[in-house]
């Protein structure tokens, strides 16, 4: 996968890998977001299956 | 001067420059570095105060608070800093620090947006870790990640927002001055502690029917206090962090005023070591002497650019003094801070902004009015209320879906058995000789 934005390094500013690719960085931005939600969502539901044994 | 002089001049000033800004980098990126021991001795802190039941669900705890403060403040914390100095209208200036903007990650042309935002995002992960504290062995996992991302990703940077920025209201209308971030660190966090305490209430054992405390003896005090004193080496990379680099020019405060990275030396070590005298006199305690050390630093916090060192020892020292009877407040108010977190950082850093109005009005600033005892008290206040209103309403919320708290089971079996796939110490636990504490 080509994720480079520059083909040449003269006069370039901003150059992390899908610079230009609003598109692209807006869902890794999104999945980012999601882990978080996600992963503090499953942990209440471990928390909350675990303590049914330890009421 | 002829064209190859002109040439050389300029090629200087182009090598000079550039020399600047990777000095600056690597200034913050050690800066950066210290900060990360904060959390190695948070860490070492909160599971040695818990009892060895707990002990690693406690240190779980801990690194979650990291781990999550890192992506939600790059998602909007940097964003809430750039764009809120005036108050809670966002601003145009945001924009640049939105996560999608060019400047949010590798960019040739920006040498400081990335190395800055490292450095207030440690700034974050340490506020939380201070409510990592005062709560453990009886809050929910999720519920305490919740809570740490909304104070943050969220709340003390909108509180550096509007108190240490050089356009912050706070500053520009009144001349609050914060330098090292009492208040909006220290404060936020200690008040967003006792506004989570009161709805999460204390652990079990740790008041008798008839209200008086029990102790509950964490099992490492070799480890806390060990943990503490990497609190304290980290600290210098934070008060490092609360000074501008200047390339070509004398070091500025965060508010444009000019100040050393000397003065912080002086006042920190100062401060520190009245903490810990303090603390000394009153408790003979070496839990609440280390406290007391990082008492002694946020006490004279505030005031750290300008104060002689002899005056940041005394303020220190009030506020090594001052902690352990705010703790005694708590106590009887039957309010279970594990750690003393609002004492040590709530209570010293209304302390060492009160201080800093008392002792420190009259310095001019090129944002804002003189420093003044009345800008100081209104900033602890607001300080105060942002901490705490939404330290008690979040968790409030939380309680009421039954989200905050684990179950009295889960509680007396200890959460490392309840939660967690491995032991702290499975070949054994050497109990403590010394079951009764001295008077």
């Amino acid at each position: 996968m080509n994720g480079s934005p520059i083909s040449a390094w003269d006069g370039v500013e901003a150059y992390f890998t899908f610079a230009d690719s609003p598109l692209l960085i807006g869902l890794f931005l999104l999945f980012v977001a999601l882990v978080v939600v996600g992963v503090i969502t499953h942990s209440a539901k471990h928390e909350s299956k675990a303590f049914k044994r330890f009421p | 001067m002829d064209n190859d002089t002109l040439a050389s001049i300029e090629e200087l000033r182009r090598l000079v420059a550039m020399s600047g800004t990777i000095n600056m980098e690597i200034f913050y990126w050690w800066c950066t570095a210290l900060m990360v021991i904060i959390h190695a001795g948070f860490l070492a802190y909160e599971m040695g105060a818990s009892r060895v039941k707990n002990a690693l669900a406690s240190g779980v705890k801990n690194i979650l608070a990291f781990a999550f403060i890192i992506p939600t403040f790059f998602l909007f914390g940097w964003w809430i800093y750039v764009a809120f100095p005036s108050g809670l209208v966002p601003s145009a200036t945001g924009n640049a620090a939105l996560p999608w903007s060019d400047t949010m990650g590798p960019n040739l042309a920006d040498n400081a947006t990335g190395i800055f935002w490292a450095a207030f995002a440690l700034f974050a992960a340490t506020t939380a870790s201070i409510l990592s504290g005062a709560v453990i062995e009886r809050i929910r996992l999720s519920a305490f990640c919740i809570l740490a991302i909304l104070l943050g990703s969220v709340l003390w940077i909108l509180a550096a927002s509007w108190g240490w920025h050089p356009e912050g209201w706070l500053h520009t209308a009144l001349g609050y001055h914060d330098v090292g971030a009492a208040g909006v660190v220290h404060m936020i966090a200690g008040f967003f502690a006792l506004g989570v305490l009161i709805n999460l209430g204390p652990r079990i054992g740790r008041f008798a029917v008839d209200g008086t405390p029990q102790e509950l003896f964490g099992h490492s005090m070799p480890m806390t206090i060990i943990g503490l004193m990497m609190i304290i080496v980290g600290f210098f990379g934070f008060l490092g962090g609360c000074i501008i680099y200047m390339t070509g020019e004398q070091w500025v405060n965060i508010y444009g005023q000019p100040a050393t990275l000397s003065a912080f030396a002086f006042n920190t070590l100062m401060g520190f070591a009245g903490g810990i005298i303090g603390c000394f006199l009153m408790t003979r305690d070496p839990f609440w002497m280390m406290s007391g050390a990082l008492a002694g630093i946020i006490s004279a916090a505030a005031g750290l650019d300008v104060y002689h060192p002899a005056l940041a020892f005394l303020i220190g020292f009030v506020g090594g003094c001052l902690i352990p009877k705010v703790q005694e407040v708590l106590l009887k108010l039957q309010i279970d801070d594990a750690v003393g977190a609002f004492s040590v950082h709530g209570a010293a850093g209304l302390w060492s902004l009160v201080a800093c109005g008392i002792f420190a009005s009259g310095y001019p600033s090129p944002n804002g009015p003189d420093s003044s005892l009345y800008g100081q008290v209104v900033g602890g206040a607001v300080m105060a209320l942002l901490g705490f209103v939404p330290g008690y309403l979040g968790s409030l919320v939380l309680k009421s879906f039954g989200l905050l708290r684990i179950t009295a089971g889960a509680e007396k079996a200890g959460l490392d058995i309840v939660e967690l796939p491995v032991r702290p110490y499975p070949e054994g636990h050497t109990p403590s000789t010394h079951p009764v504490a001295a008077e």
